[in-house]
C-alpha cells in the first residue's frame, strides 16, 4: 500500500502536464466551447505521447491511465479520455480508434463526444464499438461543457465487441476520475478566490460559515480521488468501480452548488473559470444513470448473490 | 501510488478471520453488538485475553512492553477486522490504542510496569475522564482542580459523558494542576484507581445506549503524586499525540460496513433489494463508508513511512462522521418503521451514529481543523 506517486508515476504526471499547459486549460476550453467539437490537437497530443495507451502497458497500468484521465479533466481537455484510455483498451481487443466514446443501447439522449471516430455502445450483454452512418448525430446546443449530440445507430457498422459489464466498470471508473480530476480543479480555483477575495474588510475564507463548507467540499474531492485511484488499481471490479462512481457523481452535484454558491455573482460569468469545472459536473453525474444508478450498482455487486446461470466474464454482477 | 495488500498482510487477515470464526459464538453477528452494552464490557475482557495469548492484543507495541512491533499496516488490519465484526474489544481499544502507548511515552518505571502489563494481558477496562459541563470542544477549558499536598493530590471537580465508567477499574483522568497558567499550560493527567474515596459515578440516562455517559464526581479525593503521568502542568502535549491516535485508531467504517450489511439482510430477507429506492440507499451509504476506508488507509500510509501527522487525519474523521450519519439513515429509510424497534439494527445504528460527530471531537472541530491546516484558510 503506497498513496504517493513513484518515480514512473511523478515523471508521467510532469510529462502529460507539459503537454496539457500546452494544449488544454481553461481559456482553451472556453475558446473551443462553441465549435462543438473534440479538441483533435490535444487528443493527436496526448495520442503520440502514447498517454492513451496505458492501461495495457506493463510499465504503466491502468492507474497510470486513470491518472491521466484526472489530469485531463483538471485542465478541462476537450477530449474523451476516460472512453479511450480506460474503457475501450479495458474491454476490446482490437486496434482502438484514435478517439471514442460510450453510451448505453438505445439511449435517446445526449451523447457525449458522440462526435469521436467510433462509439462503444453498451447493450445488456455485449458492448459493441460502432462507426456511426453519415447523417447519425443531431448535435444538442448545450452550455454543460463538452460537445453533445443524440444519436442514430440506424446503419451503423460494428467494429468491434466485448462484455458489457467490463465496458460498465470501466465506465464508472473514467467518470469516477473525471469528477475527480473536475472537482478538484473546480475547488482550488474558490479556494484561491476565498484567500484573495475581501468582503467586511477580511478575506471571506475567514468566515466558519464558509470553512466549514469549504472543508466538507475538500472531504468529497479527497473521497472521490481515492476511491477512483484505488477503483482502476483494482482492475474495475464491480464494487469498487461502482462505489467511486457513486460517491464522485453525488459529490459532484454538492460540490457544483456549493462553489458556485461560495463564489457569488463572478462565478456566473463566461469570464471567470469557475464554470469551466463545474457545468461539467453536471454533465458527468448524470451519465450511465448518475448516482443513483451507480448507487444500485453497488448494492447489486455486494448484496444480491450472482445466480450460478448468470456466471461468465461478460455477466458477472 | 499501489494499493495492494502485500503477502504478509493478506496471510495475517486471514488468520485473524480464521481466529474470529473460531473464538467468537456463533449468533454473535446476530446478537447486540454495542461496545457499551453490559454484556459486550463483561466480554471484552475473556475476549482480549484470548487475543492478548495469540499477540494480538498489542501487537504495535515495542516489544519491551510485550508488544511485537508490528507494522501501521497489521495495527489497522486488526482494528479493521475486529471492528467489521463489531468491536468484541469493547472498551479495550482505548487501552490499546492510546492509554497503554501514552504510558510508554510519559510514564515511570513503575507506571509502565503496574499498568502495561495489566493492559497488554487484556483484563483491565479504563475510562477517560477528559469532558467537564462546561469543557466539550474547549476541552482545554476544563476546571476539575488538582491542588499540590504533600505526596498527594487533593482533586475536585466533576466530569461528564465518561463512557465505561460503570465498568472501569481505571480512570485516565486530566485535571488543572496551576489555575494561574494559560488554560493549555496547567493540565495534568493522573491514573486514578476508580475505587478511590471521593470518586463517585452517576448514570446519566441517555438515549443512544444504556451505560452509554456517566458522570464522575470528585470530592476531595486524594490520589498519591506518583499517579500523576508525566510531568505536571505538561499533560496537554501528552493529550495532543493521544488525541490524533484517536481520531483515526478507531476504523468506525468497518462497524458502519458491518451494520450496513445487516440492514442490506434485512432487506433480502424480505425481497426488497429488488426496490430501486432501497438499493440506492444501501449503496450509497456503502460509498460513503468506502470513501472514508480509503481516507483512513491515507492515514495509515503516512504513519507507516513515519511522516509526522497530518491535517489528513481530519479529513479521515470527518469522512468517518459522515459515515456513520449515512448508515444511520439508510437503516431508518429501508427498514422503515421497523427500525424503531429496540435493538434493531437501524435502531441500534441510528442512535450509536448519533455519537459518531461528537465523540472524540466534534465533527464541526474536525472541520475547523481541516479548513486551518489542510486548506491554510485565514483563521476565523
Amino acid at each position: 500500500m503506497d498513496y504517493d506517486l513513484d518515480a514512473d508515476q511523478e515523471a508521467l504526471r510532469g510529462a502529460v502536464a507539459t503537454v496539457l499547459a500546452r494544449h488544454a486549460g481553461p481559456a482553451r476550453a472556453k475558446a473551443l466551447s462553441s465549435s462543438e467539437a473534440i479538441d483533435d490537437d490535444l487528443a493527436g497530443a496526448l495520442a503520440d505521447a502514447g498517454y492513451l495507451d496505458l492501461l495495457g502497458d506493463p510499465d504503466a497500468g491502468p492507474l497510470a491511465a486513470e491518472l491521466v484521465v484526472e489530469w485531463v479533466a483538471a485542465a478541462a481537455g476537450i477530449v474523451p479520455v476516460a472512453a479511450r484510455a480506460l474503457v475501450g483498451p479495458a474491454v476490446l481487443d482490437g486496434q482502438l480508434p484514435p478517439t471514442m466514446t460510450v453510451m448505453v443501447e438505445g439511449d435517446r439522449g445526449p451523447v457525449r463526444f458522440a462526435q469521436a471516430e467510433a462509439v462503444l455502445v453498451v447493450g445488456e450483454n455485449d458492448a459493441r464499438l460502432m462507426r456511426l452512418a453519415p447523417g447519425a448525430l443531431e448535435p444538442v446546443a448545450t452550455m454543460y461543457g463538452y460537445p453533445m449530440a443524440r444519436v442514430s445507430l440506424a446503419g451503423a457498422e460494428v467494429l468491434d465487441s466485448g462484455p458489457a459489464e467490463q465496458a460498465r466498470r470501466w465506465w464508472r471508473v473514467g467518470l469516477a476520475a473525471e469528477i475527480a480530476g473536475t472537482m478538484r480543479a473546480a475547488f482550488d480555483l474558490t479556494l484561491a478566490y476565498h484567500k484573495q477575495r475581501e468582503q467586511f474588510g477580511r478575506p471571506i475564507g475567514s468566515f466558519q460559515a464558509l470553512q466549514h463548507r469549504m472543508s466538507q467540499v475538500y472531504v468529497r474531492c479527497e473521497g472521490a480521488a481515492w476511491l477512483a485511484r484505488e477503483a482502476a488499481f483494482h482492475r474495475a471490479g464491480g464494487e469498487r468501480a461502482a462505489a467511486a462512481a457513486a460517491y464522485a457523481a453525488a459529490a459532484a452535484g454538492t460540490v457544483c452548488a456549493e462553489l458556485h454558491q461560495m463564489t457569488g455573482a463572478i462565478g456566473f460569468t463566461r469570464e471567470y473559470d469557475l464554470h469551466v469545472w463545474t457545468l461539467r459536473l453536471q454533465t458527468l453525474r448524470l451519465e450511465l444513470s448518475g448516482a443513483g444508478g451507480h448507487a444500485r450498482a453497488l448494492a447489486t455487486a455486494r448484496w444480491v448473490t450472482p445466480r450460478p446461470s448468470s456466471s461468465g466474464a461478460g455477466a458477472a454482477r | 501510488m499501489d494499493f495492494a495488500w502485500s503477502p504478509e498482510e493478506e496471510t495475517y487477515r486471514k488468520e485473524i478471520r480464521a481466529f474470529l470464526d473460531a473464538e467468537l459464538p456463533p449468533d454473535w453477528t446476530t446478537r447486540r453488538r454495542r461496545p457499551d452494552s453490559d454484556e459486550q464490557v463483561a466480554r471484552s475482557k475473556d475476549f482480549c485475553g484470548r487475543l492478548a495469548e495469540r499477540g494480538w492484543l498489542t501487537p504495535h507495541w515495542p516489544k519491551e512492553h510485550g508488544g511485537r512491533d508490528a507494522p501501521a499496516w497489521q495495527h489497522m488490519i486488526l482494528g479493521e477486522e475486529l471492528w467489521s465484526i463489531g468491536e468484541p474489544r469493547g472498551p479495550q481499544y482505548m487501552n490499546v490504542n492510546w492509554i497503554g502507548p501514552s504510558i510508554m511515552a510519559a510514564g515511570t518505571d513503575d507506571q509502565k510496569r503496574y499498568h502495561l502489563g495489566r493492559i497488554s494481558r487484556g483484563d483491565v477496562i479504563w475510562c477517560q475522564g477528559f469532558s467537564e459541563p462546561d469543557a466539550g470542544s474547549d476541552l482545554a477549558s476544563l476546571k476539575t482542580r488538582a491542588q499540590r499536598d504533600g505526596d498527594e493530590y487533593l482533586i475536585n471537580g466533576q466530569k461528564i459523558w465518561t463512557s465505561y465508567a460503570n465498568a472501569a477499574e481505571f480512570c485516565y483522568l486530566l485535571a488543572r494542576t496551576d489555575p494561574d497558567a494559560p488554560k493549555h499550560k496547567g493540565i495534568s493527567i493522573f491514573l486514578v484507581p476508580m475505587t478511590t474515596p471521593g470518586l463517585e459515578v452517576r448514570d446519566v440516562h441517555a438515549v443512544v445506549g444504556e451505560h452509554a455517559f456517566h458522570e464522575l464526581f470528585f470530592t476531595d479525593m486524594r490520589v498519591p503524586a506518583s499517579t500523576r503521568l508525566g510531568p505536571e502542568n505538561e499533560g496537554w502535549g501528552i493529550i495532543r499525540s493521544v488525541l490524533s491516535h484517536e481520531r483515526v485508531g478507531v476504523p468506525r467504517y468497518g462497524r458502519a460496513m458491518f451494520q450496513l450489511g445487516l440492514i442490506a439482510s434485512w432487506a433480502s430477507e424480505r425481497g426488497l433489494l429488488a426496490d430501486p429506492g432501497v438499493a440506492e440507499r444501501l449503496g450509497q451509504a456503502q460509498a460513503a463508508c468506502e470513501a472514508a476506508r480509503a481516507l483512513v488507509y491515507k492515514v495509515v500510509d503516512e504513519r507507516a513511512k513515519d511522516v509526522p501527522p497530518s491535517p489528513n487525519a481530519y479529513v479521515a474523521r470527518a469522512a468517518m462522521v459522515q459515515a456513520e450519519w449515512a448508515v444511520g439513515e439508510a437503516g431508518m429509510v429501508v427498514m422503515g418503521p421497523d427500525g424503531l424497534e429496540l435493538d434493531t439494527v437501524a435502531d441500534d445504528q441510528f442512535r450509536f451514529g448519533m455519537t459518531a460527530g461528537v465523540a472524540a471531537g466534534t465533527y464541526e472541530v474536525q472541520l475547523n481543523l481541516i479548513a486551518g491546516l489542510a486548506l491554510d484558510l485565514p483563521r476565523s
